[in-house]
């Protein structure tokens, strides 16, 4: 029987795939419900995997899907990490702009609606532009890398295991409901 | 207790650090704000944040929106009570058919709300998303359970052959 494909290899495309999805501006905003971007990261990553299985070689374990989710996660982190910087050297805080932009738009609406005072409306826009001028410290990229090594996993983990039961062959004794 | 409940428990109390994360930030925005500041920028990367789109307590916001949290809490109780359905092993996966259950009333609500065709509020971004948190558990939990069993039986049929060679 052949051997089990690598998985590193599938981790890098899945893990560059994370990264890209998670930092190029506008592309970025699918992780603001819930991390989606990594979550499908992972789905991505068991069912490339599965792609790479042929007959001869043994069958798709969870734990296959476990260590794929780990390892896209963790390079998805660096990778996002690198594009981020990338980025902001090459065209600053773009996506911070970004979402300043939408974020003005929703405060414009509720001081319409007078559904928030204006001095909190003057407050997050002190925050937004804050965040603007704080996005290059060093600090902030190490701090959102370390946060992003902790998350990332966790999300690319759950999604392969979502992957994998979805992708797993038909067994007969699947009958749980929930 | 069996090795399968003991990961059970494991993924419980992390799932449960999770989700008291969420409450704390705002609980502890008057008496701990250097804490509850922490707290809110450790959940920023995974959502938006949105005064108007989270649940308050206390008039501080969650530490994610609405639909986050419910996604978030659905996932805790669903973990919860799953002992109470279903014994903790591996094996018993539901029908795939439920995760379309689980994920088009989510889809339906962002995506008709983002063309205009509907209006999405707290209600409905809360009801869509604790659906999908409460089925993604009975989905995760066996699978994670099989994988860690197998990862820890490699490992340690691994060892017990670095050993024996050990000997030799």
């Amino acid at each position: 029987m052949l051997e089990k494909p690598s998985k590193l290899r599938i981790a890098l495309i899945s893990g560059a795939v994370i990264g890209a999805v998670s930092s190029v501006p506008g592309i970025s905003l699918i992780n603001c419900c819930c991390c989606a971007g990594v979550w499908l990261g992972g789905v991505l990553a068991l069912y490339l995997y599965k792609q790479q299985l042929t007959e001869e070689m043994p069958p798709l374990e969870s734990s296959d899907a476990l260590m794929l989710g780990l390892m896209a996660g963790v390079i998805g982190a660096f990778t996002a990490t690198i594009i981020n910087v990338l980025i902001l050297v090459t065209f600053g805080p773009v996506e911070a702009e970004l979402v300043k932009s939408i974020v003005e738009k929703v405060l414009d609406r509720m001081a319409e609606q007078g559904s928030m005072t204006p001095d909190m409306i003057d407050m997050l826009r002190g925050q937004i532009d804050q965040s603007i001028k704080d996005a290059g410290r060093a600090s902030n990229i190490f701090g959102g890398l370390f946060i992003a090594l902790i998350v990332y996993p966790i999300f690319t983990i759950l999604g392969a295991l979502l992957g994998f039961a979805i992708f797993r062959p038909k067994m007969p004794q699947t009958t749980a409901t929930p | 207790m069996t090795f399968a409940t003991r990961v059970y428990l494991v993924l419980l109390l992390l799932c449960t650090v999770w989700c008291g994360g969420i409450l704390l930030a705002p609980l502890l925005a008057a008496s701990a704000p250097e804490v509850s500041s922490v707290l809110y920028r450790c959940y920023e990367p995974i959502c938006h944040q949105l005064d108007a789109r989270s649940f308050h307590i206390g008039g501080e916001k969650y530490a994610v929106c609405a639909r986050c949290s419910s996604i978030y809490l659905g996932f805790f109780v669903a973990l919860a009570v799953y002992p109470l359905l279903f014994r903790p092993g591996p094996g018993s996966i539901p029908q795939r058919t439920w995760i379309a259950v689980a994920v088009v009333p989510m889809l339906l609500d962002v995506f008709l709300s983002l063309f205009g065709f509907h209006q999405s509020t707290l209600f409905t971004r809360a009801v869509s998303g604790g659906v999908f948190g409460l089925v993604i558990p009975f989905f995760v939990l066996p699978v994670l359970i099989e994988a860690i069993t197998q990862l820890r039986s490699q490992f340690l049929s691994r060892g017990g052959s670095f050993h024996a060679r050990k000997a030799q």
